[in-house]
């Protein structure tokens, strides 16, 4: 009895541990669907196998978001315009450079 | 040669467009007029054989896309190795989250802040190039997968493995990133 107290205590005053060991098994072969499954571009029994392994795996849930908030962010980076005056420009020295060819 | 005016109207709708491309791929400005202007000039000298059979966009894209890849071989220094998905398998627990401040923020409030856009520049400026071509005509240019295959001369799975690595390594870049919040939305130009 006195035992299993101790013991108890012990598994308490420890970190939370991984649920998995990254880089080994169902997490690796999850990260090589992750785009796929972000895309949603898998069969469903894919997909529903995929987010059994997540809720069981806060460590795969969290990297699934953080690639996701990666992709959003590279779909909404605004890209810099030209000006009136570099379109023109630009416009003027093709045409040179094509008469000139 | 061309009529002028084809030329011109093909000039006027597009020229934005491969400007934007030019300027993800290249990651800074005169480089992007370099290749904006040797795409049109590929054009100009190339639209009389043009038939037609895939969007005009998308050929732009493509001679873009090819001239992007002649100017990088003259020049030196380019990373060129292949990326493996084992190597993005994080380590420790640090690497599984990003590091920057999205919570509650839409991704346009979210890229107001420049120190996050810097980040996400350089870390798609270090993608080699094979992978950051894909992220962007897909990720960033909103192309098909099938339409990037068109454009980079690969077939779908190609294009979606590349896709998928590019992401993975602008992730994890990102997530070895601290990056501090800003309250206010004054840090800047969110173009630049």
């Amino acid at each position: 009895m006195t035992k299993k107290k101790t013991s108890a205590k012990k598994k308490r005053s420890r970190p939370l541990p991984y649920r998995h060991n990254h880089g080994r098994g169902h997490c690796v072969d999850l990260l090589r669907q992750l785009s796929a499954y972000i895309d949603d571009e898998l069969p469903s029994d894919i997909c529903r196998e995929i987010r059994r392994h997540v809720g069981a795996c806060p460590n795969c849930e969290v990297f699934i978001a953080s690639l996701q908030h990666t992709v959003t962010l590279c779909r909404h980076r605004p890209a810099p315009q030209l000006t009136s005056t570099d379109r023109m420009n630009m416009r003027r020295a093709i045409l040179d450079a094509a008469h000139a060819r | 040669m061309q009529e002028p005016d084809e030329f011109d109207r093909l000039y006027r709708d597009h020229v934005e467009l491969i400007y934007r491309y030019a300027h993800r791929l290249c990651g800074e400005t005169e480089a992007a007029k370099d290749l904006v202007q040797e795409t049109f000039l590929n054009a100009y000298q190339g639209l009389k054989d043009f038939r037609g059979e895939a969007q005009i966009s998308t050929w732009l894209y493509t001679i873009a896309s090819r001239a992007c890849t002649r100017m990088r071989r003259r020049r030196k220094g380019q990373p060129k190795h292949e990326l493996s998905i084992e190597e993005f398998v994080p380590t420790s627990e640090g690497e599984f989250r990003l590091q920057i401040p999205m919570d509650g923020l839409s991704p346009e409030e979210a890229l107001e802040n420049k120190e996050l856009r810097q980040a996400l520049d350089q870390a798609i400026e270090k993608l080699p190039p094979k992978y950051r071509m894909a992220l962007v005509l897909r990720d960033m240019e909103g192309l098909s997968a099938k339409e990037v295959g068109t454009i980079m001369g690969l077939n779908e799975r190609a294009v979606k493995s590349r896709l998928h690595r590019a992401r993975l390594f602008v992730r994890r870049e990102l997530s070895a990133r601290g990056i501090t919040h800003h309250d206010d939305h004054t840090s800047g130009d969110p173009h630049s």
